[in-house]
């Protein structure tokens, strides 16, 4: 078990980053915590498939040398995914901040909580 | 058995006449309206005898699924229950139209009274279980308006407390059906039952306790205790015409259910001698003391007649549950005298309330020398139901008692008899006290401001029929008996 | 015939494009060309539909020029595109339904780019619906989410947008858990493509050592799809989500998105991880254990309402368990019994929002009770509307909600130890459902004589009154003609595994 967790350390970062990003989306009563949460974790699935995409030894799927022989490579896909990955999080990223400045423009804070207590006051 | 269009004619008259009525605003004047509503019955009723005499056809409309079709047949039990319907919705249904003149609404009130007389033929001629259900479903929502009318709150809170014992009812119902579809054969009604027996393998005592649920279930209609607690409630806030149809018909659908689920679907012989035998019959003997007990207190008259309904139709359940030819020909019997002369009991005192305004018993008094005719019928069929000779109230009992007796199940057989006698007598102690109090109203009785009071001939002449109906059952019962015997033959 | 095989793809990069043009057209024409989108959509997915359902299979249809294992597909059987088709319809009916309270509640201007949302969220509804592969169905769900989002903050007030960041949370955390799912699962086969998984998660099942990750990967996805459906306990944004936005956004919310969550996981059940080694593990007790809790939690919180749009968003809480419930079951039967509630609760879910927007604009916009009294002889075809869909609910027979209760109980029945206590949720929730919905329908029609709002006529409101009624006779003739919809459905999951 330790052993295991010594030598795949990138992957178990990657966990312990995905559960702190996780709570802090969850539990952050703050919108912009709430989005940094998001963030680390989406990073840290990026992270993970990186981690697992790169193989010790290996180069990035450029033909060097003219040597086309599998082995010498990494598998490209993993890369592919985290690009896309990063896209996706990075538009969601936006609308999240979009709609965080339009609350703070009505209701002058960051706090969820507040903004549900003030909505409840506005009785709508 | 061949498959017709006609047996849907009867179905849909009504319904689509009713639909008609809902529908169109054109409808405004109350003469048209009366011309098109009454068109609609006497129409009805004429294709359903046409329909009824004819030798039974069969007709499925569609397939709710492969093997669930909505399916309709007409039998010995089918023309029995929609000759009761028809000859209680007509009366009512005419009786209404003076009791109407003043209520809001009466278009919408015509117009399901006309569907829900649709609903329960269809219900009647229901031929498998799934359609059974279904218009049981429907019977319960349509007949809601009628509970509603008035739209007070008490009507909202009876008509939802209705609603609610209906379908708790139902789903012990549907409950059933879903494990009856696994076990049996076909989900047709065959009489002597359905059940699979390479199926069910040494699972019965689970089904009995599906039997058992799906009496309780279609108890509730039936107003069987423990879940009677609606009836009271509901049956009084409708408008009097609707309450004699309630009383007398819509808790008939739940021992029309029950006759189908026991005899039909599962077989008198898989219920003998067990558990659920031994439960049903102290359940209705229960209900029978206590319903009369209640209506005995109650001062109110639309309601006392509400508990006697309850007390009465487990008289009904009650013959069912001996499972014996002679105790079923009296539980049949029995409906038809019930409905006839609860039918009757309801439109006299919906004629009382329309006439005089009072409700409460107690303010009946000399009620007999300002209508004297109606106060006659009014004693007539209240000695019916007690169980006087000559009337049809009368043979049902003996026929009840006799059954039991005959059984052989240990104290019931003996006890039986035993309730249903006091019932009787407590009866007569919640019935006659009007009659008495109304012709013979005491010396210190202001008889200087009587006046005649008797209500409109298109009142009056329901009210004789139904009369006459419930004494003539008694009197010459020869043709209905051989009918019931011929279709208890096959049952029992 | 070989044309439509391209159609599936097709009318995702018609929709995609649409949405485009849309951003630069005038609020009509955007109007005309989302209808007329929608309407081309659904004739293609029909003829999808059509072709599946002659040749008796699924179809795959290669994007692009990579075959498989590295490039990408989507695939099309019987279940796929009858989903899809439904999903149009219901589509155009609720925009149609909705359109006069959209022109009211949308900012002037911004029309035109709520109907780029709409053909945004068609497009991933029917990617999701389609795709053959995990990572694609990611992004489309991602996609899926923003649109969502943007259709429930369309209408600006403070409730929308604080819903709406509520669902954007709740959504987040969901499709976080899916992506670590499908990247632990990628790790553990190598393949993105359903069918390659399937073959690898056969192999990785069959070693001891691989089968906690497994676990955990199919777990990770199965919890996100499930978080981001709504079931119980993960619903806290649904009831301002759906009860504040637009009616045609609430409508579309509860009907399609979160149906559209629910179809890819049966996808993933049947095609990625293979039903067997689903049912053998413990996921499937859990899911049954939060769809019952959801039915009742979500009954009771429907009772306690004193808002007809929260009370009917509440009553989807029940309604998403019931399809969990389905699924946790564990058989075949369970499992169509979940497909086709899906069908009719869609139907009913949106025929309620629809009408129920009818009864309380005649009635000041208030959605109090109180104010809804007697609405619905103000507005006819509403007040009918609400009640087919309350009875469909309710579970009356000949409509759509009877036939998948009878079939849920059916599943119940032929199964074993889950047998009492699905009957029993199903009984508590028809006496549940009856309660509120039934109160409901009773008020509507308990005539308010001083009432200060007037009443509409059905020719004022042609639109309106047109997606009802074809709402009430889709939801009759599923509730009357199940049989074929059930054979198809029982042919679509066979083709499906």
């Amino acid at each position: 078990m330790g052993v295991n967790l010594y030598t795949n350390y990138g992957e178990a970062v990657a966990m312990i980053l995905f559960g702190i990003g996780f709570a802090n989306l969850l539990l952050q009563t703050n919108l912009i915590k709430k989005i940094i949460g998001l963030n680390i974790m989406d990073s840290a699935v990026y992270l993970f498939l990186a981690e697992k995409g790169y193989v010790v030894g290996r180069i990035a799927p450029i033909i060097t040398d003219g040597v086309q022989s599998v082995e010498r490579y990494v598998n490209p896909i993993p890369s592919g995914l985290v690009l896309t990955g990063i896209v996706v999080s990075v538009s969601v990223s936006a609308l999240m901040l979009s709609i965080t400045i339009r609350l703070y423009q009505r209701y002058h804070t960051l706090n969820l909580d507040e903004i549900s207590l003030q909505l409840k006051k506005e009785g709508r | 058995m061949k498959e017709t269009f006609s047996i849907m004619i009867p179905i849909l008259i009504p319904i689509l006449t009713g639909l008609f009525l809902l529908a169109n605003p054109a409808v405004k004047k109350r003469s048209v309206l009366l011309g098109i509503v009454s068109a609609g019955l006497i129409v009805t009723a004429m294709s359903v005898f046409a329909v009824i005499l004819g030798d039974g056809d069969s007709f499925t409309l569609f397939y709710l699924t492969k093997t669930l079709p909505v399916y309709f047949k007409i039998d010995g039990i089918g023309r029995l229950f929609v000759t009761v319907v028809t000859v209680v919705w007509l009366a009512a249904g005419f009786f209404s139209f003076v009791y109407m003149k003043h209520e809001e609404n009466e278009k919408r009130y015509f117009g399901f009274y006309l569907i829900t007389y649709g609903v329960l033929i269809a219900l009647d001629f229901s031929g498998n279980i799934i359609t059974f259900y279904m218009f049981y479903e429907l019977m319960t929502l349509l007949s809601m308006p009628l509970v509603l009318h008035t739209r007070s709150r008490e009507a909202v809170m009876a008509g939802l407390k209705y609603l609610f014992y209906s379908f708790c009812g139902a789903y012990m119902v549907l409950f059933g059906i879903y494990f009856l579809n696994r076990f049996a054969n076909t989900l047709s009604f065959t009489a002597g039952g359905v059940l699979n027996q390479e199926l069910i393998g040494g699972r019965e005592p689970f089904l009995l306790f599906v039997v058992f649920l799906m009496i309780l279930g279609f108890g509730v209609k039936a107003g069987m205790f423990p879940l009677h607690g609606w009836l009271p409630t509901a049956h009084p806030v409708a408008p009097a015409p609707a309450s004699a149809a309630l009383s007398g018909i819509i808790v008939k659908g739940g021992v029309l259910g029950i006759i189908r689920t026991v005899f039909y679907l599962f077989g008198a012989d898989f219920i003998r001698d067990t558990w659920v035998q031994t439960l049903w019959l102290s359940l209705t003997l229960f209900t029978v003391f206590m319903g009369s007990m209640l209506a005995f207190r109650e001062k109110v008259l639309k309601k006392r007649l509400a508990y006697s309904t309850v007390s009465q139709v487990s008289y009904i359940l009650f013959g069912l549950a001996v499972l014996n030819p002679a105790a079923m020909e009296g539980a049949l019997l029995h409906v038809i005298a019930h409905a006839f002369v609860k039918c009757t009991l309801f439109l006299c005192a919906g004629a009382i309330i329309f006439q005089t305004g009072k409700t409460r018993v107690d303010e009946l008094r000399g009620v007999g020398k300002q209508m004297p005719i109606l106060l006659w019928c009014y004693t007539i069929v209240s000695l019916a139901l007690i169980g006087i000779p000559p009337t049809g109230g009368f043979l049902s009992k003996w026929y009840l008692a006799a059954g039991a007796l005959d059984s052989g199940i240990p104290f019931f057989g003996w006890f039986g008899p035993v309730v249903l006698l006091v019932s009787a007598l407590l009866t007569a102690g919640y019935l006659l006290p009007i009659t008495v109090n109304g012709f013979l109203p005491g010396s210190d009785f202001d008889y200087e401001h009587l006046e005649k009071r008797e209500p409109s001939m298109c009142m009056i002449l329901p009210v004789l029929i139904l009369t006459v109906l419930a004494v003539a059952v008694g009197t010459f019962p020869a043709p209905v008996l051989s009918f019931l015997t011929d279709v208890i033959g096959k049952l029992v | 015939m070989d044309m439509i095989r391209s159609f599936p793809g097709m009318s995702i990069m018609l929709c995609l494009f649409a949405g485009i043009i849309s951003s630069g057209m005038k609020r009509k024409a955007a109007c005309y060309l989302n209808s007329a989108l929608i309407l081309a959509v659904t004739a293609m997915n029909a003829a999808v539909l059509y072709y599946t359902v002659v040749t008796k299979e699924a179809f795959v249809f290669v994007m692009g020029k990579f075959p498989a294992p590295w490039g990408n597909e989507l695939r099309a059987g019987m279940l796929e595109a009858a989903v899809a088709v439904l999903f149009c319809v219901i589509m155009l009916l609720s925009v149609w339904g909705g359109r006069k309270k959209l022109d009211e509640e949308v900012e002037t201007g911004k029309h035109n780019l709520y109907y780029v949302l709409l053909n945004l969220l068609l497009s991933s509804l029917l990617a999701l619906v389609y795709t053959n592969d995990l990572f694609t169905a990611y992004v489309f769900v991602e996609i899926n989410t923003i649109s969502a989002c943007g259709l429930i903050m369309i209408r600006q007030i403070g409730r929308t947008l604080e819903a709406a960041v509520r669902y954007m949370i709740m959504s987040l955390l969901g499709s976080g858990m899916l992506l670590l799912g499908i990247c632990m699962l990628y790790d553990l086969t190598g393949h993105l493509l359903m069918s390659d998984i399937h073959e690898g998660v056969l192999r990785a099942a069959a070693v001891p050592e691989y089968r906690i990750p497994l676990v955990v990967s199919i777990a990770l996805m199965v919890i996100g799809l499930s978080v981001k459906s709504a079931l119980f306990p993960f619903h806290a944004w649904l009831p301002d989500a759906y009860g504040y936005s637009t009616v045609s956004s609430a409508a579309i919310l509860s009907s399609l998105v979160s149906k559209g969550y629910i179809f890819l996981l049966i996808k993933i059940i049947y095609r990625v991880i293979g039903f067997e080694f689903f049912c053998n593990t413990h996921i499937i007790n859990v899911l049954f254990i939060f769809g019952i809790a959801g039915i009742i939690f979500g009954s009771l919180s429907a009772i306690k309402e004193n808002d007809i749009r929260r009370m009917i968003a509440f009553s989807s809480v029940a309604q998403i368990g019931y399809i969990y419930m389905g699924i946790g079951l564990g058989s075949e039967l369970g499992m169509a019994a979940s497909v086709f509630h899906i069908f009719a609760h869609a139907l009913g879910k949106a025929l309620l929002f629809i009408s129920a927007i009818g009864l309380t604009d005649v009635s000041g916009c208030s959605r109090k009770f109180i104010e809804i009294t007697g609405s619905g002889y103000r507005n006819k075809v509403a007040g009918l509307g609400f009640t087919v869909g309350s009875l469909s609910m309710v579970g009356i027979p000949i409509f759509a909600g009877f036939v998948s209760k009878l079939m849920f109980a059916r599943a119940a029945v032929g199964g074993r130890e889950k047998m009492l206590a699905t009957l029993i949720a199903l009984a508590i929730s028809t006496i549940l459902n009856s309660i509120y919905f039934m109160k409901t329908v009773i008020r509507i029609y308990t005539p308010n004589p001083d009432t200060p709002y007037g009443s509409v006529t059905i020719g004022r409101e042609k639109q309106y009154a047109f997606a009802i009624v074809l709402f009430m006779v889709l939801n009759i003739f599923f509730g009357m003609m199940s049989q074929p919809i059930v054979d198809l459905i029982h042919a679509g999951i066979a083709v499906l595994g």
